[in-house]
């Protein structure tokens, strides 16, 4: 039995179906991240985790407690709001203390801990200043340690970065990380930011219009997409979605692309026996733009690199990387080169093409073509 | 003579009109105010030499004092004092009970919003529009089933009824704009519908209650109507007591006394705008517009 278990839950507002039936199993001491562009349902569902939206169809299950119709304050949960919500009128300690208060924890109980939560934070210094005197960082670690001191059986993050400047959002992402390494606990948490998503996330929930699209730990989320959206919404920068066709070729389906001269092939490595059922068909290639580098960065121990000449379209120097546009099947395609690469647009350069991470898609249903298997990335409801 | 300059000349002689003008509305404005603090303190045979607007020659309290403590109202010869404690009386527990109530329609008309939460709002906001007039009848009517009527309990009810759509207006309002986050926050901390209303809400509604007390009190404390309709005799409140002072016909007319019972019915209003003046504004227009 999984520790927090998301059974086919539905939401409805009146007509409008916002969570089509999700599915979702984490155990304990998983981080488990909801990303997905706006409007994809993730807050509704923490809500409806936190008991702050009621649960339209489905069953919520914490370890192995039936929680839909328990009251939030009994849930065991703590969550940390988009913009804090730290009481205005209370101060820090106040604030941190309200829920223990609450429980009717006693007072000297209560300053221990929130002691040790302020030392955990280190916001020792801030314990009796009131919301209003805190920057957006320390604004942050508050929420935060009214959440923590409770010890609760699950967090829930709702954006709890977003509020911030880009350099403290780093530095807090991290701290989370650390955070949820050092005590082991069970976090869902909701962001638009895959990046955050994968840094934090030991599961990944991408979601879109109410729908889950797939669940699995970040890097098979990565590697391994289910479907166009997840692999465009995955990754920055994105994966390159490139237009081809499925051949035979000596036995084997190899993808064809068009190029500005003439016709690429790359031979497919993966889901070889389903894309058997695809020759002469139209397909997506999935590539991601460190897939695509200069032969010498190439990893060549597997033998499953590619090269091939093409034109130089832009150059895109980044510092760590050189970011090289070309063209291939009709669209834009990143190639991630060493930086220094002395490169100049409109000439021809060799590209390296690590075919063993190509990921090939169905244009029609934008579904990934793969062969058939139980892998940890398929969402539960499908396995079960 | 530059173009900057003569703006300039130009900007100087319009401001000095300017001042000029609002100078005048000043004096014109506080003229009333100095002739009646002048007068209270002048003896009466000062007043009947005619001068108005000269100060006293001769300083004296005994028209205070005469005021407050032995003026002749009808019948009774004991100064304003027991009407004005008699407004104390009225006002205190009509502005805190309206206020209260006001604050807690405010809470769930926002925070624990029901079905029908804006027709009950609107009705609410519609007995902000209902003259006093209209409802003298009624009110005396259902004063008396209460056995109120002629009593200070009488005219607390009457002012609280007439004033909780005013204070639930102004809570609505505020805390239409108090984040639900924190609502939130608060219940998954554990914390109820009471304690999620004292502790979290209303702390932080310290600008809203200044307007409240100040509307309300002001309202309350200077209302006559009510007061000479639902309340005669030793309960009325001090604005009928001053009406009946001045317009008691025996003798000569004490105009320093009259003066003097007339402050001292203005006194409390001024005193609550002076304290909590400078958050009025600023709490009339929170909640209005959000920022």
């Amino acid at each position: 039995m999984s520790f927090l278990h998301i059974n086919n839950v539905h939401k409805r507002f009146g007509e409008t179906h916002v969570l089509k039936g999700i599915d979702i199993a984490i155990e304990q001491g998983d981080f488990l991240v909801l990303v997905g562009p706006s409007g994809c349902g993730k807050s509704t569902l923490l809500n409806m985790i936190a008991g702050l939206d009621s649960i339209s169809e489905g069953e919520l299950l914490l370890d192995g407690r039936r929680i839909n119709d328990v009251h939030p304050s009994r849930r065991d949960i703590a969550m940390v709001f988009q913009s804090y919500a730290l009481y205005p009128s209370m101060t820090v300690a106040g604030n941190i203390g309200f829920g223990l208060e609450m429980r009717k924890v006693p007072r000297k109980q209560r300053r221990e801990a929130i002691d040790r939560v302020a030392k955990l934070l280190q916001i020792e210094n801030l314990l009796d200043r009131k919301p209003g005197q805190l920057s957006g960082g320390q604004r942050q670690r508050v929420a935060m340690g009214r959440a923590l001191v409770r010890d609760p059986q699950l967090f829930l993050f709702d954006e709890p970065l977003s509020n911030l400047d880009a350099k403290l959002r780093v530095d807090m992402r991290t701290e989370i990380k650390q955070l949820h390494q050092r005590l082991g606990t069970t976090i869902v948490y909701v962001t638009h930011d895959q990046i955050e998503a994968m840094t934090l996330a030991s599961r990944i929930a991408v979601m879109r219009g109410g729908e889950l699209q797939q669940l699995g730990t970040p890097q098979a989320v990565y590697d391994d997409p289910n479907n166009l959206f997840v692999a465009g919404f995955m990754g920055s920068p994105s994966m390159n979605l490139v237009k081809a066709r499925i051949v035979e070729q000596d036995g084997l389906p190899v993808a064809q692309v068009a190029t500005d001269a003439s016709t690429l092939t790359l031979p497919v490595v993966r889901d070889r026996n389903a894309l058997r059922d695809w020759c002469d068909r139209d397909v997506i290639l999935g590539l991601r733009p460190e897939a695509i580098t200069d032969p010498a960065s190439a990893n060549h121990r597997e033998g499953n690199i590619h090269e091939a000449e093409l034109p130089v379209a832009l150059v895109e120097p980044t510092g760590a990387d050189l970011y090289v546009v070309t063209t291939l099947g009709g669209t834009h395609v990143n190639a991630r080169m060493r930086p220094g690469t002395p490169l100049r647009p409109g000439e021809r350069t060799r590209f390296a093409f690590d075919v063993s991470r190509m990921v090939v898609f169905d244009p029609e249903s934008e579904r990934r073509i793969r062969d058939e298997r139980v892998t940890e990335t398929t969402p539960i409801g499908e396995t079960a | 003579m530059s173009a900057a300059s003569f703006t300039a000349r130009r900007g100087l002689a319009t401001r000095a009109v300017l001042y000029a003008i609002l100078a005048l509305f000043a004096v014109v404005y506080l003229m009333p105010l100095y002739v009646m603090l002048t007068t209270s303190f002048k003896t009466l045979e000062e007043i009947h030499q005619g001068n108005m607007l000269a100060l006293p020659g001769e300083w004296t309290l005994d028209p205070w004092r005469e005021a407050w403590g032995s003026a002749c109202i009808g019948l009774e010869c004991n100064g304003v004092h027991g009407y004005f404690f008699n407004s104390i009386k009225i006002v205190v527990p009509a502005v805190l009970i309206s206020g209260l109530l006001g604050a807690f329609n405010g809470y769930v008309l926002t925070k624990w919003k029901f079905r029908g939460h804006k027709i009950v709002f609107g009705l609410m906001l519609f007995s902000c529009f209902i003259p006093f007039q209209i409802i003298l009848l009624p009110m005396a009517r259902v004063l008396g089933i209460l056995h109120l009527a002629n009593s200070t309990g009488g005219l607390v009810l009457v002012h609280i009824v007439y004033g909780i759509g005013f204070t639930t207006l102004f809570f609505r309002n505020f805390y239409a704009s108090f984040p639900d986050e924190l609502v939130r926050a608060a219940q998954l901390d554990g914390a109820g519908f009471f304690t999620i209303f004292f502790r979290i809400l209303l702390p932080a509604s310290v600008p809203i209650i200044v307007v409240t007390i100040i509307w309300q009190f002001t309202n309350v404390w200077n209302d006559f109507l009510f007061g000479v309709s639902f309340a005669s005799g030793d309960s009325a409140p001090i604005t009928v007591a001053l009406n009946n002072l001045v317009n008691s016909s025996t003798g000569v007319k004490a105009y320093n006394v009259n003066m003097a019972a007339a402050m001292v019915a203005a006194v409390p209003t001024l005193i609550v705008y002076i304290l909590a003046g400078k958050y009025f504004l600023r709490g009339l227009m929170s909640g209005s517009v959000k920022g």
